[in-house]
């Protein structure tokens, strides 16, 4: 259920997606990623208009850690972070990680391109129902993401939601 | 021709004033240090492309990022210019270029998408538009068979919509010609869906004159290019004046501009 995607320009590494709903755990899994136990972004998944947002947000994080020029100071926080519009980093935590009540999460992890013992960590610890990543779209929360990116009726002409949100990501340290 | 003293000339023989004067600024470092390959820094980040296009500023490569089809414009190192001025006018022509698609995307221009970008080896990569043609085949190919020239029309009008749109955002492109704009895959019909791209030379003015030199430079491509266009390129004026309010002031400032040519001042 859970989907692996090869990041091209980083041929070594590889991105895992998770997707959990009925979560029973949220607080102590926030605890135990802060704390460096288990290995993956947590992300709120009303967040996410498409698994290829958090693969775009993934990949520009490996790329920052390579060129030394994280803002963060993990590689999964960084991924959080750039999933955001905004420069700011506890906003962008607050909005886009997973909060201690919530029932659904959605899990990125970066591990080498064979070993999958990260992914089997996640999948031990989460208390929850897992579902599969295509289902992201059913707990996407439109107006919200489009209030958030200030995404405008006439880029909605020229473009997905989707677009739009990706383009926002790709270009926010030089707008 | 057009004249281009943006695209620095590499092969003149005799330094001009300018050069010497930038050779101040940026003194000649030791050979050795010019010669640090850093053409090959961005060789693992394009190990799957295949080199599609090569112009003076940038290549373009076709692959795939991250499953989807992409194109990555690479603004290689430029020997002939010094090391720092090289990284300063490369990094601007990237940033700009980023920055400006987002710009005309959020007023409703298509533009590619931009998926990721990398300051370090000022590579973009961008939706790959398969299947899209430039407007310049387009109307290439509608001219030489000769069947209703006034289907051009129609592209006209739709040209001049948008860059009246572009202009008023106040989005300057810098380098408009019907090779950097594309039609969509299937939509060479009445309902052309323009894309326009290569923001590189872009930045951001309000001033009619910078408009008016903007318009000037497409007209100059247009009716270099396309050959007994007057009449067509007339239209897209025409569209581009009844698409905007601010349209009048631009064309007062075309008609100056083709008096005097692209350049305001007459020094340097």
């Amino acid at each position: 259920m859970h989907v692996t995607h090869e990041l091209e320009l980083f041929p070594e590494y590889s991105v895992t997606q998770m997707l959990f709903t009925d979560v029973k755990n949220a607080a102590a899994l926030r605890k135990s990623a802060m704390e460096g136990q288990i290995n993956g972004a947590l992300i709120n998944p009303a967040m996410l208009v498409d698994p290829f947002q958090a693969l775009v947000a993934a990949n520009k994080a490996v790329h920052l850690q390579k060129a030394g020029k994280m803002k963060t100071r993990s590689l999964l926080s960084e991924i959080i972070f750039n999933l955001s519009p905004t420069n700011n980093i506890s906003e962008a935590f607050r909005r886009f990680g997973m909060s201690d009540g919530d029932g659904a999460v959605h899990v990125v992890t970066v591990h080498p391109r064979e070993d999958m013992s990260d992914v089997d960590t996640i999948l031990a610890r989460v208390e929850g129902r897992q579902v599969p990543v295509g289902e992201i779209s059913t707990f996407t929360d439109v107006p919200g993401i489009k209030k958030l990116y200030k995404v405008t009726p006439s880029e909605e002409k020229c473009g997905s939601l989707l677009e739009a949100v990706v383009c926002r990501m790709a270009v926010k340290d030089v707008v | 021709m057009l004249e281009r003293s943006r695209k620095i000339n590499p092969g003149a023989a005799v330094p001009l004033r300018a050069d010497r004067r930038r050779q101040r600024r940026f003194p000649r470092l030791p050979d050795g240090n010019m010669a640090s390959d850093r053409s090959d820094s961005a060789a693992p980040l394009l190990a799957g492309c295949a080199l599609w296009k090569q112009g003076a500023e940038a290549r373009i490569y076709r692959g795939k990022f991250l499953g989807r089809a992409a194109v990555v414009k690479h603004r290689f190192p430029k020997r002939y210019r010094h090391p720092q001025l090289d990284e300063k006018l490369t990094r601007r022509r990237t940033v700009q270029e980023a920055r400006a698609a987002l710009r005309c995307r959020k007023a409703g221009i298509s533009v590619p998408v931009v998926y990721f970008v990398d300051y370090t080896t000022h590579c973009i990569f961008m939706e790959d538009l398969v299947g899209s043609i430039t407007v310049r085949d387009h109307i290439v190919t509608t001219q030489q068979s000769g069947d209703n020239p006034e289907s051009l029309g129609g592209l006209a009008d739709e040209m001049g919509r948008i860059l009246a749109k572009m202009h008023d955002e106040d989005v300057i492109h810098g380098d408009l010609t019907t090779s950097n704009m594309l039609l969509r895959n299937g939509s060479e019909g009445p309902g052309a869906d323009l894309v326009l791209i290569d923001f590189g030379l872009s930045y951001t003015s309000a001033l009619p004159e910078d408009k008016g030199v903007d318009m000037y430079v497409l007209e100059k491509a247009f009716l270099s290019t396309h050959p007994n266009t007057e009449s067509l390129f007339q239209q897209l004026l025409n569209s581009y004046t009844a698409a905007s309010k601010k349209a009048p002031a631009v064309i007062k400032k075309l008609d100056e501009v083709r008096l005097r040519g692209r350049k305001r001042s007459m020094v340097g």
